[in-house]
C-alpha cells in the first residue's frame, strides 16, 4: 500500500515537473522511511554523527576541532551577489534511508525503492547494467548507498568507496591525507563541512596503476529541511592515473538547501587525476524560489614531479554556484588544468572560476573558461592565476569567455594575476559578447528555427571543454545545455 | 606657509590644515565643500590593503612623513625645467602647488580660450566655479578625492569656447622642489572643452632632484561637451622618494571623444586612478598608458570606464616595463549598463619583467549588464624574445643596445600614437633615465 503511494506521489511530481518547468526532470522526491537526527547544530550533533558512524577517536577529535574553530567564523559575503540568511540551526545535519544504516552492503542488499530511485536519474546501480565501464558510489542526502565494482577494482589494489568505510578501514591512508589540501581552518564553509561531514567517496590509486574504470559519484539530496556536507578524497600515488565524475540532482522546494562539500585530490610523482563534474541541482523557479546553494571547496594539490590534474565542470544547476576548483603546483614541471563551462538562466547566481598556485619549476596551468547567461541571472567569472617567486619558468594560459542571451541578465569577470617571479610568461585573454546575428541568419537560412540554431552556436562556444569531458558525460552535458536553454531563447 | 607639530599623525595635520583652510577667506559654499571633502576623507580613513582597491599598494609608508602644506620654493625658479618647457606652449607652472607667474606664460591665451588660476575664477565667476566645484554626480568620492577637496588651495582652470580647436599645447607643470623640508600638494585642474572644440593638454608632474621626500594628491576633472575632442597626457616624473596618489574624471557628452595617455616613470609609490563616464551616446574614449619602473617603484594604474549610454568605444592599452624589484599594478574595469547597448569595449595589459625580483599584480575586470555588446580584455606577462635579441646580437649589436632597442619599440608603439610631436618629446625625455639603467 505505502508502495504505491509513493509510487503515485513520485509520478505525480514529475508530471507536475513537465507542466511547471520543462528544464528540471530530475525534481522529483523519494518518499522512504528515512533516519535523521534532529535539526540544530552544536558539539552534541557532531558527537550524535560520530556516534551513527562508529568512528574512531581521531575522527572525533578533528571534527570538534574543527566545530570549535567554525564557531570563531563568521559568515563570508564577499562575492558579487546576496544569499540567505542561513540558519545553521534550522537544518538537519544527518538524514539516511533507514534500511542502509548499517553501512552499504553489497549491491545485491540496497532498497529496491532507492535502486529505482537512482534508476530513475539514469544511474544503473546493478552491476549488470554497468555503464560503460564506470563504477558508481552512489550518495543519497548523508550517507553513501553503494559501491558498485568494488571486487573488480580490488583486483588492481584500487580503493573506491564510500567515506565511512575508508575510515573504518582504511584509517591511515585517510588520516595521512584529509585535511592535507583544505585544511580544517580553511573558509567558513569547509570548516562547517569538516565538523559534520556525513559521507562521500575515497579514492586510492596504487603505485603505477592506471585504473581500469571511471570512478564516479552521483549525488542525491532528496530529504527537505537538511543539507549535503560530503567529502571527497582522491589520492593517486606515482605513475598512477584515475579518471573521476560526479553527478548531482534535487528534488524541486520553495526552500534553499545548502550544499557544502570539500574535495580534495592528490597526484604523486607522475600521477594524473581527472576529475569531472556535471552538476545539475535544482536550481530554483523562473522568480527565484527556492534551489539548492552550491558551496563547494574544491582543491588538488600536485605534490610530485610531473603530476598533473585536471579540472572540468559543467556547472547548470543550483540557484547559487560559489566554487573555485584550484590547483596547488607544488612538484616541478606539474601541470594545472581548468575547463569550466557555467550555464545560468532563471534567476540564477554563479560565482566560479580556478585559482593556479604555481610553487615548482617549470609548473603549468591552462584556464579555459565558458560562461553563459540566459533570463535575469549572473554569471561571474573569479579567477587567480598566482605565480611563486620559487616558480622559475612558471607559464600559464588562461581564456574566459562569455555569453549573454537576453538584456537582463549579467555577466562579470574578475580574474587575479599575480606575479612574484620574473621569469613566468602569462597569457589571459577574455571577451564577452551575445550571440552572432549572422551566425543564427546563416542556421535559420538552412532551415533550423532559432532555438535550435542557438544551441547549435552554444555547443560550438561550448566545445573546447565538453571535448575534456569522458564521452558519456559529454553527451548528457550537451543535452543538459539544450534542456536548459529550452524556453529561455527565442 | 603652514607649519604644524612633528607629533602629530598624518590625519591631525591634514585636520589642523583643513580647519585652516577653512577659516581663510573663501565663499561660503567652497567652505561647505572643504567641510563635506573633510568629513568623508575622516569617514573613509586611510585605505588599507584590506581594500579591494588597494589590496596591492601600501599607502602606509607616505603617512610616515612628517609634511608641511605649502612651502616655498628652494631655488630659483629660472634655473627650474631646462628644456622641459618649450615657449611656443602655453605654460602654467606650479612649484610647490603654488603658481609660477615667471615661469608662467599664460597671460595672452588665444582666442576661445580661457587659462585662468582658480582663485581667479573664484573672483571673475562665482556661479561657475560653485558649478564645478560641486560634484553631487560623483556618488562617493574615494579618500584621496575628499583628501583634495578638503585641501586643494590653489589650481587651473581651462576652457576652450564652442568650435574652437587649437593645437597650441596648454602644458600644465606641477614642479616640486622641497631638499630640505617635505610638502604635501593638492593640486585641483578643471578642464572645460565646449562643443565642438578641439585641444591638447599635458598635465607634468615633476621633481627636480630624486632624493626629495613629498606627498601630492592631484585631482583633475575633465568635461567634454557634444563633439569635443579631448588628447591628454599625464606625465609624471616625481622624485624617486616621492608618493604620488593621483585621480583624473572625464566626463563625455555625446560624441566626444577622450584620448588620453598616462605615463608613470618616477616616484616611489604611484597610484593613479582615471575614472571615465561615458554619458553620451557614440562616444569614444582611448586611455592608454605606459609605466616604465626600476629600483624599488611601485606603480599602481587603476582605470574604470563606465558606459553608461549605448553606442560608445573605448579601448585601453597599458604597457609596462620593469626592472629591479619594480612592483606594477593594473585594475582596469569596464563596466557597460543594461542601457549601453551597442557597447564596444577593449582592454590589453602588457607587461615586461626584466628585473629579477620584480613583481606584477593584473586585474582587468569586466561587469557588463547589457547583451549587445563587444567586450575584451587581456594580459600578458613575459619577457624579452630571446630570439630578436639573438638577431640583433648577430647583426653585431651588444646586449645592452639590443635590448635597448626592443624596448624603445616596445615604448613606442604607444608614444608614436601620441598627437602632438611636442608631447612625444616631453614624454621621451622623462622616459630616457629608466630605460638606460636597463642592460
Amino acid at each position: 500500500m505505502r508502495k504505491e503511494e509513493t509510487k503515485l506521489l513520485n509520478e505525480k511530481t514529475i508530471e507536475e515537473n513537465i507542466l511547471t518547468s520543462r528544464d528540471y526532470k530530475y525534481g522529483f522526491y523519494t518518499d522512504i522511511a528515512m533516519d535523521r537526527i534532529p535539526k540544530g547544530l552544536s558539539e552534541d550533533t557532531i558527537h550524535l554523527i560520530c556516534d551513527k558512524k562508529n568512528e574512531p577517536d581521531w575522527m572525533r577529535s578533528w571534527r570538534l576541532k574543527a566545530y570549535r574553530h567554525w564557531t570563531t567564523m563568521s559568515e563570508p559575503h564577499w562575492p558579487n551577489f546576496e544569499y540567505g540568511p542561513i540558519d545553521y540551526q534550522s537544518v538537519s545535519y544527518y538524514s539516511a534511508p533507514q534500511k542502509v544504516k548499517e553501512g552499504p552492503q553489497s549491491m545485491a542488499q540496497v532498497d529496491p525503492e532507492l535502486v529505482k530511485a537512482f534508476e530513475k536519474l539514469g544511474i544503473p546501480l546493478s552491476e549488470q547494467k554497468r555503464l560503460a565501464g564506470v563504477a558508481v558510489d552512489a550518495v543519497f542526502d548523508s550517507v553513501s548507498v553503494g559501491t558498485t565494482h568494488q571486487a573488480e577494482l580490488a583486483k588492481q589494489g584500487v580503493i573506491f568507496c564510500s567515506m565511512t568505510e575508508a575510515i573504518r578501514h582504511h584509517g591511515d591512508l585517510v588520516k595521512q591525507y584529509m585535511g592535507s589540501v583544505v585544511p580544517y581552518t580553511d573558509n567558513f564553509f569547509a570548516t562547517l563541512n569538516s565538523a559534520v561531514f556525513s559521507d562521500g567517496s575515497f579514492c586510492y590509486i596504487p603505485k603505477g596503476v592506471k585504473c581500469p574504470l571511471e570512478l564516479s559519484t552521483y549525488f542525491r539530496i532528496n530529504a527537505a529541511e537538511s543539507g549535503q556536507f560530503e567529502r571527497t578524497l582522491i589520492v593517486a600515488e606515482s605513475g598512477s592515473y584515475v579518471s573521476y565524475l560526479e553527478g548531482c540532482t534535487a528534488p524541486m522546494r520553495d526552500e534553499n538547501q545548502l550544499h557544502a562539500a570539500v574535495v580534495e585530490l592528490i597526484a604523486l610523482d607522475d600521477a594524473q587525476i581527472k576529475y569531472s563534474t556535471v552538476q545539475n541541482w535544482y536550481s530554483g523557479d523562473k522568480e527565484g524560489r527556492g534551489g539548492i546553494y552550491n558551496f563547494v571547496t574544491k582543491r588538488g594539490k600536485c605534490l610530485g614531479r610531473r603530476s598533473k590534474i585536471s579540472w572540468t565542470q559543467v556547472e547548470a544547476g543550483a540557484a547559487i554556484t560559489w566554487k573555485y576548483p584550484s590547483c596547488i603546483l607544488q612538484g616541478d614541471e606539474s601541470i594545472g588544468e581548468f575547463y569550466s563551462v557555467a550555464l545560468t538562466n532563471h534567476r540564477m547566481k554563479a560565482d566560479t572560476g580556478t585559482k593556479m598556485i604555481h610553487i615548482g619549476k617549470k609548473t603549468r596551468s591552462t584556464v579555459v573558461s565558458k560562461g553563459i547567461s540566459t533570463d535575469e541571472s549572473n554569471n561571474n567569472y573569479r579567477g587567480l592565476i598566482k605565480i611563486m617567486p620559487t616558480a622559475d619558468g612558471a607559464r600559464n594560459f588562461s581564456q574566459c569567455d562569455s555569453m549573454l542571451v537576453g538584456n537582463k541578465c549579467s555577466a562579470n569577470t574578475f580574474p587575479y594575476i599575480e606575479v612574484k617571479n620574473s621569469t613566468a610568461t602569462l597569457e589571459h585573454e577574455a571577451s564577452t559578447s551575445k550571440i552572432n546575428a549572422e551566425q543564427v541568419f546563416y542556421l535559420k537560412s538552412r532551415g533550423l528555427d532559432m532555438e535550435e540554431s542557438i544551441a547549435l552556436i552554444i555547443n560550438g562556444f561550448c566545445k573546447d571543454v565538453f571535448k575534456e569531458l569522458p564521452m558519456e558525460f559529454a553527451v548528457e552535458a550537451v543535452r543538459l545545455l539544450q534542456m536548459k536553454l529550452e524556453g529561455s531563447v527565442g | 606657509m603652514i607649519q604644524s607639530d612633528k607629533n602629530m599623525t598624518f590625519i591631525e595635520r591634514c585636520h589642523e590644515w583643513a580647519d585652516q583652510l577653512r577659516k581663510g577667506k573663501s565663499p561660503d559654499w567652497l567652505r561647505e565643500l572643504r567641510q563635506q571633502g573633510w568629513d568623508c576623507f575622516e569617514r573613509l580613513g586611510i585605505p588599507s590593503v584590506k581594500d579591494e582597491e588597494w589590496k596591492y599598494t601600501n599607502i602606509r609608508p607616505a603617512l610616515d612623513h612628517c609634511y608641511a602644506l605649502f612651502i616655498q620654493p628652494q631655488l630659483r625658479a629660472v634655473d627650474a625645467l631646462p628644456g622641459y618647457r618649450d615657449e611656443q606652449d602655453i605654460n602654467i607652472v606650479f612649484v610647490n602647488g603654488q603658481l609660477s607667474r615667471g615661469l608662467s606664460n599664460m597671460d595672452k591665451p588665444p582666442l576661445g580660450m580661457t587659462v585662468a588660476t582658480l582663485t581667479e575664477l573664484l573672483t571673475a565667476k562665482e556661479g561657475l566655479a560653485r558649478a564645478l566645484w560641486t560634484t553631487d554626480h560623483v556618488s562617493q568620492p574615494p579618500a584621496f578625492v575628499a583628501l583634495n577637496e578638503a585641501l586643494a588651495g590653489d589650481g587651473v582652470y581651462i576652457e576652450i569656447s564652442d568650435k574652437v580647436a587649437t593645437d597650441q599645447v596648454i602644458h600644465i607643470i606641477h614642479l616640486t622642489s622641497a631638499s630640505r623640508e617635505k610638502v604635501l600638494t593638492a593640486p585641483r585642474t578643471l578642464i572645460r572643452l565646449g562643443k565642438s572644440s578641439e585641444a591638447t593638454i599635458l598635465e607634468s608632474h615633476v621633481a627636480l632632484n630624486d632624493h626629495d621626500v613629498y606627498f601630492t594628491v592631484p585631482l583633475t576633472d575633465i568635461f567634454l561637451a557634444d563633439n569635443a575632442i579631448c588628447h591628454y597626457t599625464k606625465a609624471q616624473k616625481e622624485s624617486l622618494q616621492a608618493y604620488h596618489v593621483g585621480t583624473t574624471r572625464v566626463w563625455q557628452k555625446r560624441d566626444s571623444s577622450f584620448d588620453g595617455f598616462s605615463v608613470v616613470a618616477g616616484a616611489a609609490i604611484t597610484r593613479n586612478n582615471l575614472d571615465v563616464a561615458i554619458d553620451g551616446e557614440g562616444a569614444t574614449a582611448s586611455l592608454n598608458g605606459l609605466y616604465s619602473i626600476y629600483k624599488d617603484q611601485h606603480v599602481d594604474n587603476h582605470t574604470a570606464v563606465d558606459h553608461r549610454q549605448p553606442n560608445a568605444t573605448s579601448n585601453q592599452l597599458y604597457k609596462g616595463i620593469l626592472n629591479d624589484a619594480a612592483h606594477a599594478v593594473f585594475n582596469g574595469k569596464i563596466f557597460v549598463r543594461q542601457i549601453a547597448q551597442q557597447t564596444n569595449s577593449y582592454q590589453l595589459n602588457k607587461n615586461l619583467l626584466l628585473g629579477k625580483e620584480c613583481r606584477i599584480d593584473t586585474k582587468p575586470q569586466l561587469e557588463i549588464f547589457a547583451d549587445n555588446v563587444k567586450c575584451t580584455h587581456g594580459a600578458t606577462i613575459g619577457q624579452l624574445d630571446e630570439d630578436e635579441i639573438f638577431y640583433l646580437r648577430s647583426r653585431a649589436i651588444s646586449r645592452k643596445e639590443a635590448t635597448q632597442l626592443l624596448l624603445q619599440g616596445f615604448v613606442d608603439d604607444l608614444v608614436g600614437r601620441l598627437s602632438s610631436a611636442s608631447v612625444g618629446r616631453k614624454v621621451s625625455q622623462l622616459l630616457a633615465p629608466s630605460l638606460e639603467a636597463v642592460g
